[in-house]
């Protein structure tokens, strides 16, 4: 490995701007940082340049670990956005400058200097201060100046930032064609997915300091595992699906895509899916589809940029446009399709004209949450529900709705209309669990018990109470973690009793957790463990401090109204996740494994 | 494109253009032009022109003369000794300063702003009694000071301390918006390739920051130079001993000797007017620079 990074953080006033990243790169690998301003990736730069300390975490470049080693002693190569060249030096002394701090002879540095000249293709300009060159130009010095000392990695900090698009990419071809030719492993910090797509071996994305997922950039972009990476990496359409034993469907239409995971006969997840613009046909009748007919729709607004042209097109069926997770909720769900030249001259569109739409492609994200449904005995009190600062803290980090429902609960209901689809919210109180209990009779699978004015948490506990659910409640709590900045821990429960076979499982539980939650979730947790009862153990830990939340994992309906009561009606309370998986077909399906 | 086709119509077309009608702009940019070198003139260059002219009414040999005295000799020795200490230490602490706050974040880091501000704020004679107080015969240290045969207060030693609070705050107050503005990439970038602390400020910052620098301390060395104030209660006006320019100048005039007063007045003001000259020509060489 070149370069491997291991758990590093990084802290600003106690915030963490990089949150445990971990990431292995390899020889002469081309490996781009892509996230948004304020992500953390200028920041995990530094860090690996040595300019910036972390505070907890190791470094390690070649084999060594350079976690306490200085700026100055790593040898690496470093260039910046704004070029930072020495700007009372000629660009001779510019590229001889770490070659002198290293006592090099006149005659080597000379020799030096003029083979990295050749390689930026900068010849004869030796004698120019950098005001004379320009921002390509400059930028090239810069390059040459961090590659003199021949280092064993080459860092470059948005270094096309400050140049037009066509010194840009031409500039990206010599980067790529050095990188190539030296065989350095190299690292560039962007926040433009284009110049990650045309430079990167591997793209990392980063959002909110963490390090969401690694990959190629065409796995990433045709199969992103999470709805940041998916609306970040080129233009995505987000869908919300239903998944049931037989296959996925999208509104009333199924679909031909394959889902997160198994779901039992008789019960149905709603699942988010990725519709990219360039996956979207159109055409004039439902008939002419070539793919999979998903709705009719209205041409609202047409864009020509050139190579390709840009329509926003709105959906007519109201339980289809239902379905469409645009930026301003239902009211707003435009879906974005971008058509070549060639299917632009098959079928001329003008504005207002109605066409059927098709889904070549739909990629189903492996996330659980998909969106939220507040439900409270009447439709002012989910109103008032769905304001809750975590649910719209919640909603809007993950680009989502909340839909407002009223719940008159009877015993039993038979052949619901309205399923429960979502995340199901319900405020905290001495009936939440007999609520609890019902909603997840009927449907719900993922119920929300929020307290009032429940702050953000900064510790999540994840426990579950029996293994078929370790597999939704990790995953649940992974999707959790990456829309908020909150430390997750892992509570292992050991019966009392006297030592013995009842606390070998429990043990092992808590490795195999932590293990499974890094390598299929990428979700970095901690564990404790605790020795008791299981709910009065959770109680006792969720009182421990201030802003907590669980997210609980159960296989059982029959025992939840009664099992939880007391977690679930404390005073002030925190807030519940309650994951339910019926164990069986988990069972089954691990056991065929 | 298609012009205006005549003369006429091309001037018509010129006028009715917004910001055409220059000529009232005109008269008055003039006129505020004309009312602040009359300004300036009564208030500043007619006073100079009346040192020279009246250390040189009775002629350059009366003129010179002034300087033949022994007791005028020491003052302008005196004068040039404190700005030779003064000047290179507080050169140092302001580049020191200016580094700290600049580059460093640091819990205090306001208060040393405001710190370094501070001698503007207090009055130069202020900032002598402190001294005064201080190391006085009945100030904190005094007896302790009589004890061990030094004396601060009335000697050199005190002349200097008074100048150098009162010169403290200017190279530091010139660099730090500088070095703030410059910003780090470039030591950063130097560090990356290897370069130490010293290699790093000696061949990048210091060259960088140059001007201001060079800027910060010919401001220092006039106040150094012509400070009254705090050096007159530190000194004890001990002629020919503790006796600086501007102290010097005062003991003159008040025993009637005009002409030997305002030829170390010229002498004094010629000074600043050569500083002020250097000081352009470094603006100048600094704006070409950039």
């Amino acid at each position: 490995m070149s370069i491997a990074l291991d758990q590093v953080t990084k802290r600003y006033q106690e915030q963490p701007v990089v949150n445990d990243v971990s990431i292995e790169i390899g020889e002469g690998e081309f490996f781009v940082l892509l996230g948004p301003s304020g992500s953390g990736k200028s920041t995990l730069l530094r860090a690996i340049a040595g300019l910036t300390g972390i505070d907890h975490g190791r470094i390690s470049l070649h084999g060594r670990d350079v976690t306490h080693v200085r700026a100055r002693d790593r040898g690496v190569g470093l260039v910046f956005q704004n070029y930072a060249l020495f700007r009372h030096m000629t660009v001779a002394d510019n590229i001889e400058f770490a070659l002198r701090v290293r006592r090099m002879r006149a005659a080597d540095r000379r020799a030096r200097r003029k083979e990295l000249l050749k390689l930026v293709a900068l010849e004869g300009m030796d004698e120019r201060l950098p005001g004379q060159l320009s921002g390509g130009q400059q930028q090239r010095v810069a390059v040459a100046r961090a590659l003199a000392h021949k280092p064993q990695v080459l860092l470059l900090d948005e270094p096309f930032g400050a140049l037009d698009a066509k010194i840009r990419e031409e500039l990206r071809r010599t980067i790529r064609s050095v990188q190539r030719e030296l065989g350095i492993a190299t690292v560039l910090v962007t926040h433009d997915q284009e110049e990650a797509f045309a430079l990167a071996d591997t793209i990392g994305v980063m959002n909110h300091g963490r390090l969401l997922e690694v990959g190629n950039p065409n796995d990433l972009y045709t199969q992103p595992a999470t709805r940041f990476v998916a609306t970040f990496l080129g233009a995505a359409n987000l869908l919300l699906a239903r998944q049931s034993a037989d296959g996925i469907r999208f509104g009333a239409t199924p679909v031909n895509a394959e889902g997160p995971e198994r779901v039992p006969a008789g019960r149905e997840h709603e699942v988010v899916a990725v519709l990219r613009p360039e996956e979207v046909e159109i055409a004039g009748a439902r008939e002419h589809l070539s793919s999979n007919y998903i709705a009719k729709g209205a041409v609202e607004e047409i864009v020509f940029t050139g190579a390709l042209e840009r329509l926003r097109v709105r959906l007519l069926d109201e339980p289809s446009a239902a379905m469409l997770l645009g930026p301003g909720g239902a009211n707003d769900a435009r879906l974005e399709v971008t058509r070549t030249q060639p299917e632009r001259r098959d079928l001329p569109l003008q504005t207002g004209a109605q066409v059927a739409l098709g889904a070549r492609r739909l990629h189903v994200l492996p996330t659980p949450l998909s969106s939220f449904l507040a439900c409270a005995p009447t439709e002012a009190a989910a109103a008032a529900l769905a304001n809750e600062p975590l649910l719209a803290q919640l909603s809007t980090n993950m680009k989502t709705r909340v839909v407002l429902r009223s719940i008159a609960q009877g015993p039993e209901v038979t052949g619901s209309p309205l399923p429960f689809t979502g995340v199901a919210a319900i405020s905290a109180g001495p009936d939440a669990a007999k609520t609890v209990e019902w909603l997840l009779r009927n449907g719900a699978n993922e119920v929300l018990v929020l307290p009032r004015n429940a702050p953000s948490p900064t510790r999540v506990f994840i426990h579950w109470t029996h293994e078929a659910a370790r597999r939704a409640t990790l995953a649940v709590s992974a999707s959790l973690l990456r829309h908020v900045s909150a430390e997750a821990i892992y509570l292992g429960i050991v019966p009392e009793g006297p030592p013995g076979a009842g606390h070998a499982a429990p043990m092992r539980a808590l490795l195999d957790a932590r293990s499974e939650a890094q390598s299929s979730h990428g979700l970095e947790m901690r564990t404790e463990l605790a020795i008791g009862e299981t709910v009065s153990e959770l109680t006792r830990t969720l009182s421990s401090g201030a802003a907590q939340m669980l997210v609980l994992g159960i296989t059982d309906i029959e025992h939840a109204g009664t099992a939880y009561r007391s977690l679930l009606a404390a005073q002030p309370g925190w807030p519940v996740l309650l994951v339910y998986r019926s164990g069986e077909p988990q069972l089954r399906a691990e056991a065929a494994a | 494109m298609a012009g205006p086709a005549n003369h006429t119509e091309l001037s018509a077309e010129l006028s009715s253009r917004p910001g055409h009608n220059t000529w009232t702009s005109t008269v008055v940019r003039w006129l505020l032009i004309t009312v602040s070198l009359v300004f300036l003139g009564a208030l500043l260059a007619a006073p100079l022109a009346a040192v020279f002219s009246v250390a040189l009414e009775k002629g350059w040999e009366a003129y010179f003369g002034a300087f033949a005295d022994p007791d005028t000799r020491a003052a302008i020795r005196l004068t040039l000794i404190t700005a030779a200490v003064v000047v290179p230490l507080n050169t140092l602490f302001g580049i020191t300063a200016a580094w700290c706050i600049a580059k460093f974040e640091f819990k205090g880091k306001s208060f040393l702003i405001t710190l370094i501000d501070l001698p503007l704020a207090v009055s130069p004679v202020v900032s002598g009694l402190i001294y005064v107080l201080l190391f006085g015969l009945n100030g904190w240290f005094g007896a302790w000071l009589q004890d061990h045969d030094i004396s601060i207060v009335y000697a050199l030693p005190g002349i200097i301390l008074a100048t150098m609070f009162v010169t403290f705050p200017y190279v530091a107050r010139e660099l730090i918006p500088l070095m703030q503005q410059l910003g780090n990439d470039e030591e950063e970038a130097a560090i990356t390739l290897g370069a130490g602390g010293w290699l790093t400020f000696f061949r990048v910052t210091l060259p960088r920051i140059r001007w201001g620098l060079v800027y910060g301390v010919i401001l220092c060395n006039a106040r150094a130079m012509g400070e009254f104030g705090a050096v007159s209660v530190v000194s004890g006006n001990i002629r020919g001993l503790t006796t600086t320019m501007p102290l010097h100048i005062e003991i003159l005039y008040n025993e009637y000797n005009f002409v030997g007063a305002f030829a170390v007045a010229s002498m004094l003001s010629l000074l600043a007017v050569v500083t002020l000259i250097i000081k352009t020509l470094v603006e100048r060489s600094g704006y070409r620079r950039r």
